[in-house]
């Protein structure tokens, strides 16, 4: 018979801090698969938890930090249930005792609610830096993983390589595909280690070291706008999403991907940006602006006029459009710097594009998923047929036999252009254009490090495969720009 | 105005908004595309697409939005065209959420004349 668990709130949020430090001291090749399988039930644990503590007191009002992070655990859940890397199999230890010990907490925090079963010895002050604590090891076992999972794919592309060098037959040699795979991984993972650093400033930040120029509407009515969206991008792409939806996605992403390069370069030619930073910048959002509006036009492809947009969907890209109209643009088009800079926190809001940035990522990954795994995306015969049989002529000539000889539509459909289900190739060409989405942002996430709120990618990203090859460095970790007085805890 | 207790007229109608809608949006997207990356008309564009978005969003499944092509080019016309048909359908007892569009669609007409499409 186990012993009755008797540690206080405060004993079981020190003691995940702990252990998401032990995750990223300890972290190992061998152990990424399982902290990738683990990841949603901690993330679901801290959902649990952070919903019945009291509101952290600088918690950002414009929007609710965790649910964010509560979307892109559900997304990578979704990931590896469809059947993509690392698939099933065994669970991280440390990332699940961690969950146990946060689930806990919950149950703990709920009963004290109840007046006569105080259980708990915790103060209210104990209570106040819960909501810090639950982001800071959400972040400290995020970048742990980042880190478990760049050594195993550095690990990975060296057995390719040796594989290749050594001439060992094709069947015999790690598959390259599993490479692409984990360092997609690291990606989303990076995205969501860098939501958490932001979120864990927000709510760990002393009220007087908060800029009293934050509350001013317009910068705010952006951020909100900017957060909601990405949170309900994520709910209606998780919920079988129409065509429609995919297109609209895309849309509002290339829009906000516009809107960052006009606010960057504003911010530039005030002089809170260095010149050299945006000479970098200003062609990778370009090239991610086009991947974006790319996808949304080959998605366009498969709506009819039947299809339907997500309400919810319409409510929030209707703010975010608003807000960007308010904000960014005058009747001639987008608005001058002066106007820029006289509406809005410029330092301020450049950061939160950024990380707005940074959260695309993971809904680009979203919905390059969708367009693997979705079973029931159907699209009107003619122009589906027309674009199978170009992507199958692609990959017939990049050496793909199946497609060989293959009609992807009969007469009878085209003739009615019926609704018909996606062939494969149709969904190659999809997957393809969201890798290309996800090269382009990557590629100007990496080339606006400086920007990022938590410094995180300053010290962890030089370049777009910066996540490749992580040495012993990248087990060294602070609080991103801790504001706490007393430096890291523990 | 719920599903149920929308007629045929009605229905009809508002079909006739989504139409100008999605071919006003299509207008909007083709210059967007035609100026490159970064167009300020992907503001007018998106904004005309979550009109005809709320539009079909309005009409019950049963009833079918295809139909005649709408003629013109111009995406403020278009535009103009929808608003007046939304007139047309907006009464007191049509409910918020045709009222709510009819407003969003004149919003769209005035930037559709004010802005760069001008």
């Amino acid at each position: 018979v186990s012993m009755p668990d008797r540690r206080t709130v405060g004993e079981l949020l020190a003691d995940s801090e702990a252990l998401a430090r032990e995750t990223l001291l300890d972290a190992t090749l061998e152990q990424a698969p399982a902290m990738v399988r683990s990841w949603n039930q901690l993330v679901g644990s801290a959902v649990e938890l952070w919903a019945v503590l009291p509101s952290a007191p600088n918690s950002p009002s414009w929007s609710d930090p965790m649910e964010r992070l509560r979307a892109i655990g559900e997304a990578l859940s979704r990931s590896v249930t469809a059947g993509h890397w690392p698939g099933q199999g065994p669970t991280d230890e440390h990332l699940t005792q961690i969950a146990d010990n946060l689930s806990h907490a919950r149950h703990l925090v709920e009963r004290s609610g109840r007046p006569s079963q105080s259980t708990t010895t915790d103060s209210p002050a104990v209570l106040q830096h819960a909501p810090g604590q639950v982001m800071h090891t959400l972040y400290v076992a995020a970048h742990g993983t980042v880190v478990a999972l760049g050594a195993y794919a550095a690990d990975l592309q060296g057995q390719v390589e040796t594989a290749k060098r050594r001439r060992q037959p094709v069947a015999e040699r790690p598959a390259a595909l599993e490479v692409t795979e984990a360092q997609g991984m690291i990606a989303r993972f990076d995205g969501f280690e860098h939501l958490a650093a932001a979120a864990y400033l927000a709510v760990a930040t002393p009220p007087s070291l908060m800029n009293p120029g934050q509350a001013a509407t317009p910068t705010k009515r952006l951020e909100t706008a900017l957060a909601a969206w990405e949170v309900q991008a994520h709910r209606t792409l998780a919920a079988s999403p129409d065509p429609a939806d995919l297109v609209r996605v895309a849309r509002v992403q290339a829009l906000i991907t516009s809107t960052t390069s006009i606010l960057t370069e504003a911010a530039a030619t005030k002089g809170h940006i260095d010149a050299d930073v945006i000479q970098r910048l200003a062609p990778s959002l370009e090239a991610s602006q086009i991947a974006w509006s790319r996808m949304a036009k080959r998605w366009g492809e498969l709506t009819s006029p039947a299809s339907r947009t997500d309400p919810a969907l319409v409510g929030a890209a209707s703010e975010v459009r608003a807000a960007i109209a308010a904000t960014a643009t005058n009747q001639a088009g987008w608005a001058t710097p002066d106007q820029l800079a006289s509406r809005l926190d410029l330092p301020h809001i450049v950061k939160t594009l950024h990380l707005s940035m940074v959260a695309s990522i993971e809904v680009a990954y979203v919905v390059r998923d969708t367009a693997a795994d979705h079973p029931g995306l159907t699209a009107p015969a003619r122009i589906i047929g027309m674009r199978s049989q170009g992507e199958a002529e692609i990959a017939i000539e990049q050496g793909e036999t199946r497609y060989e000889g293959v009609t992807w539509t009969i007469r009878r459909q085209r003739a009615s252009n019926q609704l018909i289900p996606l062939p494969e190739p149709a969904r190659r060409g999809l997957i393809n254009l969201a890798d290309d989405v996800l090269a382009t942002t990557n590629q100007a996430v990496a080339a606006g490090a400086q920007l990022d709120p938590s410094d995180v990618t300053r010290s962890t990203r030089s370049g777009q495969r910066a996540h490749l090859g992580r040495s012993a460095q990248s087990h060294q970790i602070t609080h991103p720009r801790d504001p706490a007085p007393g430096g890291p805890r523990r | 105005m719920s599903f149920q207790r929308m007629d045929a007229d009605t229905a009809e109608t508002l079909a006739g908004v989504v139409r100008l809608l999605r071919r006003a949006a299509e207008l909007v997207w083709a210059a967007a595309d035609t100026e490159g990356a970064g167009s300020p008309r992907q503001v007018l564009a998106l904004g005309i697409d979550l009109a005809a978005d709320e539009a079909r969003n309005l009409l019950p499944d049963a009833i079918a939005v295809q139909g005649p092509a709408p003629v013109g080019d111009e995406p403020a016309g278009l535009l103009r065209s929808a608003e007046q048909l939304l007139r047309r359908i907006d009464t007191p007892g049509a409910g918020a959420a045709v009222h709510g569009l009819r407003a969003r669609v004149a919003d769209l007409v005035w930037e559709a004349n004010s802005g760069v499409d001008a």
